[in-house]
């Protein structure tokens, strides 16, 4: 693997809290996911990689350059695409405009060069037909692909983009991952999200972040493997289960330390992940 | 909902171009100023200010500009569009604040003291486009036929320099106190500041000009070399502190690079430097050129002959002598006897001593023939010229028509305004209370002249009857009409009016 | 008479957070800004004339009216709009927190301005009242038509638009911003009388949430009110 993004004990510290504790992950192309319950520091490791907030201490490069420097701050900005986890928007603004205005905050100064850009990224989200309606009046969904046009603007070479499926139709999703797989062709994503499948379904490789530490690493099919004979099915809830419920089947099915001679299921992602995070409380209370 | 879910070819990413900051900080600027110019605000204010030039410039009494008060006059509109600008900068520069975008865009490659100087730029073409709605109510007034003296441009740079100096004013405001109030506030402020007279220091001089506009517009125009307005160390003074506003707010949103340091500091100077010495008064050598033209204006002029007579007037109205010598000789052509060839001596005069907004009368000429002419013309100005000719003619000189009280009021009135296309109306307009019935006070550049009930109704009930009769009645009858002590009631009688009017006032 | 009580009591414990949700620093910019000039009028020791204090205190009045625009001003207006506490409870008690303010705030503003030149105090009184229930009768026009959070800038610009045009485009027989010694200054103030009672029928107006968007034809099967069945 190629690593374009490097990041080498990040520590951020809210007062008293670490938001995050001696982070170290390397990235390379590709589409990785970072996952983690609310409050684990996905969105302040996004936002120290995108060079919104420094960390307190440790070190990170972006495709080569060190936003430890101004000029090196410079270079990443210049190389970020950059969807915030709620993003504002310019009512008043259309989709191009709004798409345009971030394009210049990029630098993109080629007037005809630029329009042609953001015609491209609209035109990629699916907004080319409606770049010239006000934003004010468009669907939340809509809203949210203009954000994304906005990240994309520019052929960015690192994108991060902080639960951009959040509050997105079915259809919606689908079109999200569609548009974040083909962005992850050729460039390095970072996809913070709570959607296990969204992970599954798009990502190489898979953070799991908890109180600030990344606690897992690795691919889809590892953290899926971590619940290897953890999952499985009885006709009532089984109390040693960490957790269960009655599947549409009528069944249950139990995720935890299965009895002697369960009937052991297939683990999925998010059976790997939960178990990931209960290990990991676990270890902590411990 | 379905054709979003139909894949589409993504096309290939375009050339970006070269990414280079300065020209990005040009980028946004025009942007941000497309958005400032087509703000409804801006549109709206911006409409009004133009109504306002061509209703301004379209008035009957604004046929004849002195261009050095044309060039001053100027300055007044942009002030409304220098507020809205304010506004619409403020509001701009905070709407990343406002719709919680500045999270995304701090982390883009424009940094945000860049993005304060493009809003600081963004104001620049609205500027331009005050600058050339200034320039086109100045033109327009330089080409009427009337137009005389001399404009300014540092007078002319006042209205542009005070939108750019609001603009920035707005930007650094959003930047200090990040608040969707503060915005209007400061209008408030300002409006009480600078159009409500809450402004502490007043007068022509001194501390008066740290204001944005002086105007101190005067009834009586001065020639441009007398004008003693600082407007060069003015116009330095607002542009100085539009740089300063506009380095500031680059400054306090973290532009702390060493060349704007060393700008602010530079800018800040001028305009402390402008600021001071436009407060310094009027110059001793223009106090002395005022007070010789007001005491010995023949120092300073130009005559010019015209038929029998001589016009004498500051270079600057020389233009206008065909004007006078056209009024004078109609006047002239009606008067009989000696009179209607007697050669006279017009003069500018001017009472330049008190400054720009004195309006003290002149001292009415005591030189036999000679007649007095303000720097002012058109509307009532003309006749009140005729009237100080008749005046002449009919009593030898301006001190003794000022002192008329007997019938000779009815002729000086009659040749003055007889030969006019509405003498009724003109009468109206030249009486100080609008009137036609009754005694008043009549308006002259010099002293003012009074006309009783009775000589009001003798000199209306002329203009009613038919003007080769009167006028030859007064050929026939002009030293009669011309004696000292001739009554009214006379006056009528032999000019076919036979009214019965009371004594006149120095009969008793 | 128990849906009163209930409605009362509703109201009653809204009032500290409703008192917290005040727009209090737009408020208090509005307060201080107009305050300051008569403040700085009195302790220089200038002597203001009639007409000078009477723009002072008129002053005074548009910047607490335009911080008055913000009154209604909620971020969490999509979030509240649905509560069963109706709107022109929620706007009401917004204004009758505010009001005692406002009060304390114009008695300041009165006695600060010079005893010789202060302008006739319920004339006045009644400009300023009209002001401020102009500014936040516009405000809840703007929230009846408009679908934006914080209307208040909006309506400060639209305010602030008014007062400077109305002195200059109002013909002289509508007259409102005339001088103490002018004499059509009784007339003006009957004017502002009637300026005050219509921003509060517009206001109260404009309280009454539609249950329609707009009125629809009657139809034989309808389904625009909420009790119309087949």
């Amino acid at each position: 693997m190629t690593v374009t993004v490097s990041a080498c004990g990040l520590t951020l510290r809210y007062g008293a809290a670490r938001a995050l504790d001696d982070v170290s992950v390397r990235l390379g192309r590709g589409v990785t996911g970072l996952l983690g319950p609310n409050g684990a520091g996905k969105t302040t490791l996004l936002r120290v990689l995108a060079t919104a907030v420094p960390a307190d201490t440790g070190a990170f490069t972006v495709l080569g350059h060190d936003p430890g420097t101004a000029r090196g701050r410079q270079e990443v900005r210049r190389a970020l695409g950059y969807l915030p986890q709620t993003p504002g928007f310019h009512p008043d603004f259309t989709p191009f405009e709004f798409v345009d205005y971030v394009a210049i905050l990029k630098e993109l100064t080629d007037r005809a060069a630029r329009h042609r850009e953001v015609r491209r990224v609209l035109e990629q989200v699916g907004l080319g037909e409606v770049r010239g309606k006000r934003i004010k009046k468009l669907s939340g969904g809509m809203r949210q692909r203009v954000a994304l046009a906005a990240a994309l603007v520019g052929d960015p070479g690192f994108l991060v983009l902080d639960e951009p499926t959040v509050g997105l139709d079915p259809e919606q999703r689908l079109r999200f991952r569609e548009l974040i797989a083909d962005a992850g062709e050729d460039r390095t994503v970072l996809l913070s999200t709570h959607q296990t499948e969204d992970v599954a379904m798009l990502c190489h490789r898979v953070l799991v972040m908890a109180a600030g530490r990344i606690r897992f690493d690795g691919t889809p099919a590892e953290l899926a493997a971590r619940a290897d004979g953890r999952v499985w099915s009885s006709t009532a809830r089984d109390p040693g289960a960490k957790a269960g419920w009655r599947t549409g089947t009528g069944a249950f099915r139990n995720v935890g330390d299965p009895p002697e001679g369960a009937d052991l299921l297939e683990p999925t992602l998010e059976d790997g992940y939960l178990l990931t995070l209960d290990d990991d409380l676990a270890e902590v209370t411990a | 909902m379905t054709a979003t879910l139909m894949r589409k070819p993504a096309p290939a990413a375009a050339s970006t171009g070269a990414r280079d900051s300065r020209a990005a900080v040009s980028a946004l600027a025009r942007f941000e100023a497309r958005r400032l110019l087509l703000s409804i605000p801006v549109v709206l204010a911006f409409a009004l200010y133009v109504a306002w030039i061509v209703w301004r410039t379209l008035r009957p009494s604004d046929d004849y500009p002195v261009l050095q008060d044309a060039d001053r006059a100027t300055q007044g509109g942009p002030l409304l569009v220098g507020l809205v600008a304010m506004l619409a900068a403020n509001q701009a520069a905070l709407r990343s604040l406002r719709r919680d975008t500045e999270r995304h865009f701090a982390v883009l490659a424009l940094t945000p003291w860049r993005r304060t100087a493009a809003h600081v730029l963004s104001v620049v073409p609205l500027a331009l486009l005050t600058a050339a709605a200034v320039t086109a109510q100045f033109t327009w007034e330089a080409l009427k036929s009337g137009a005389v003296g001399r404009g300014s441009v540092a007078e002319l740079l006042t209205g542009p320099l005070l939108v750019l100096l609001f603009g920035a004013i707005g930007v650094l405001l959003a930047r200090l106190y990040p608040s969707a109030v503060a915005g209007p506030l400061l209008v408030v402020v300002f409006l009480l500041l600078f159009v409500g007279g809450a402004f502490p220091f007043g007068g022509e001089t001194g501390p008066v000009w740290l204001r944005p506009v002086v105007t101190t517009s005067g009834v009586h125009p001065f020639p441009s070399d007398l004008l003693g307005r600082p407007a060069a160390w003015h116009a330095l003074y607002l542009a100085g502190l539009a740089l300063t506003a506009a380095l500031l707010a680059v400054l306090v949103s973290g532009g702390r690079t060493r060349s704007v340091r060393a700008g602010l500091v530079g800018v800040s100077v001028l305009a402390v430097l402008a600021g001071v010495v436009q407060t310094g008064g009027v110059p001793a050598a223009t106090e002395a050129a005022r007070t010789r033209a007001s005491l010995t204006p023949e120092k300073d002029q130009t005559c010019l002959r015209r038929g029998p007579s001589h016009y004498c007037a500051f270079p600057e109205w020389t233009p206008l002598v065909d004007d006078w010598a056209r009024v004078a000789g109609r006047v002239q052509a009606l008067a009989g006897g000696s009179a209607h060839e007697r050669p006279l001596l017009v003069r500018q005069r001017l009472e330049a001593r008190y400054g720009l907004s004195g309006d003290a009368a002149l001292e009415p000429a005591t030189r036999p023939d000679q007649v007095t002419v303000g720097t002012s013309w058109g509307g009532n100005r003309v006749p009140e010229f005729s009237m100080a000719v008749a005046g002449v003619l009919v009593a030898g000189n301006e001190r003794r028509a000022g002192e008329l009280c007997d019938g000779r009021m009815v002729t000086l009135m009659w040749l003055s305004l007889a030969w006019q296309p509405d003498p009724e109306s003109v009468l109206r307009n030249v009486r100080l209370d609008d009137s036609l019935t009754g005694s008043a006070v009549v308006l002259s550049r010099t002293e003012p002249l009074t006309m009783t009930a009775g000589q009001t109704e003798v000199v209306r009930g002329l203009f009613h009857r038919p003007f080769q009769d009167v006028a030859a009645r007064v050929k026939t009858h002009w030293s009669e009409l011309t004696a000292p002590g001739v009554t009214t009631d006379r006056a009528g009688r032999l000019l076919g009016v036979h009214e019965e009017v009371g004594l006149d006032r120095c009969a008793g | 008479m128990r849906s009163w009580f209930a409605r009362a009591w509703s109201g009653a414990a809204l009032v500290v957070p409703v008192w917290r949700m005040l727009p209090w620093r737009a408020l208090g910019a509005a307060g201080a800004v107009g305050l300051l000039p008569v403040a700085l009028a009195r302790v220089s020791g200038a002597r203001p004339g009639p007409l000078e204090t009477l723009v002072l205190v008129r002053g005074a009045v548009l910047a607490l009216a335009l911080g008055l625009a913000f009154l209604l001003d909620d971020p969490a207006r999509h979030t509240t709009a649905p509560v069963p506490a109706r709107r022109a409870l929620r706007v009401a008690l917004r204004a009758a927190l505010v009001a005692p303010v406002a009060a304390l705030w114009w008695t300041a503003v009165l006695l600060l301005a010079p005893g010789s030149g202060r302008p006739p105090v319920g004339d006045v009184t009644l400009e300023a009242a009209t002001a401020c229930v102009l500014a936040v009768a516009a405000a809840t026009v703007a929230l009846r038509h408009f679908d934006e959070p914080e209307p208040g800038r909006g309506v400060a610009t639209t305010l602030l638009a008014g007062a400077v045009l109305a002195p200059l485009l109002l013909p002289a027989r509508w007259a409102l911003f005339v001088a103490p010694a002018d004499p059509r200054w009784a007339a003006a103030h009957e004017r502002w009388a009637w300026v005050l009672a219509g921003a509060v029928v517009v206001g109260a107006a404009q309280l009454r949430e539609p249950l329609v968007r707009r009125p629809v034809l009657r139809s034989p099967c309808g389904t625009s009110g909420p009790s119309r069945t087949c």
